[in-house]
């Protein structure tokens, strides 16, 4: 499961829209350094930036 | 036609040849050392603003992108780099060592699924400007971007990156993928 799927399965609620790839509130990225997918960006209005707990979990 | 001659250390002269003109014309060399460049001057002789750098990457192998998440693109073979000034082992990036404005082109493959593709380059870590194409079941899905971006000629660098709405999804290599830029204009 990727960062993404991490996330939608956290917060089900989220849409195309936040991760929109110029405008979202979200912004995914990996650098292709080894160290795998993360949030470069977290905006949402009502939502609060998971921790690593919770990804972890999810 | 007025010429002065220059007799050669050894042997031989060069003539500076004035054409027929009407008036007064003047010549003016700069107080510093250099060197006179001709038409048949080979392109070694040119000051690195105008002869370089230069670069053109492609990729040999595919790479997976996860969805919705934009990942840099691992161009990995150089097809030339003039100046040294690509990495296509680590960060993929090129930082060029002379300032002035480069023109940037870049180019991926996806993979034939209906779906958003973009591609991105990107200055000293952000989205510079990006390129947005919606692949139906039957289109291509090569988004490509396109730009003159000014860079410092010391800590400036650019890279690309790729990003699609599709599930389990590569980059292929082929023609179709690549990244490159060259010197248009000194700084």
């Amino acid at each position: 499961m990727n960062l993404y799927e991490k996330l939608i399965a956290l917060y089900p609620s989220l849409t195309d829209e936040d991760f929109h790839p110029t405008r979202g509130t979200i912004t995914l990225q990996n650098d292709s350094d080894g160290k795998g997918d993360y949030i470069a960006k977290w905006e949402h209005p009502t939502l609060p930036k998971p921790t690593d707990e919770q990804l972890g979990a999810a | 036609m007025s010429q002065i001659n220059i007799a050669g250390d050894t042997s031989g002269s060069i003539a500076v040849v004035a054409p027929l003109v009407a008036g007064s014309n003047t010549i003016t060399l700069p107080a510093s050392t250099g060197t006179v460049l001709t038409s048949v001057s080979p392109a070694s002789d040119l000051p690195s603003s105008i002869k370089g750098p230069t670069f053109r990457a492609s990729k040999n192998s595919t790479q997976s992108i996860s969805t919705s998440t934009w990942t840099k693109i691992q161009f990995n073979v150089e097809d030339w780099d003039t100046n040294s000034n690509y990495d296509n082992a680590t960060n993929y990036r090129f930082t060029p060592t002379v300032a002035g404005y480069y023109q940037v082109d870049m180019q991926i493959e996806f993979n034939n699924v209906s779906g958003n593709y973009l591609c991105s380059i990107y200055k000293n870590g952000s989205a510079y400007i990006t390129s947005s194409f919606y692949a139906g079941s039957t289109g291509g899905s090569t988004p490509s971007a396109h730009a003159l971006i000014y860079m410092n000629g010391s800590t400036d660098y650019i890279e690309g990156y790729g990003y699609t709405t599709v599930t389990s999804q590569s980059v292929y290599n082929g023609t179709a993928t690549y990244f490159n830029a060259a010197l248009v204009r000194g700084a």
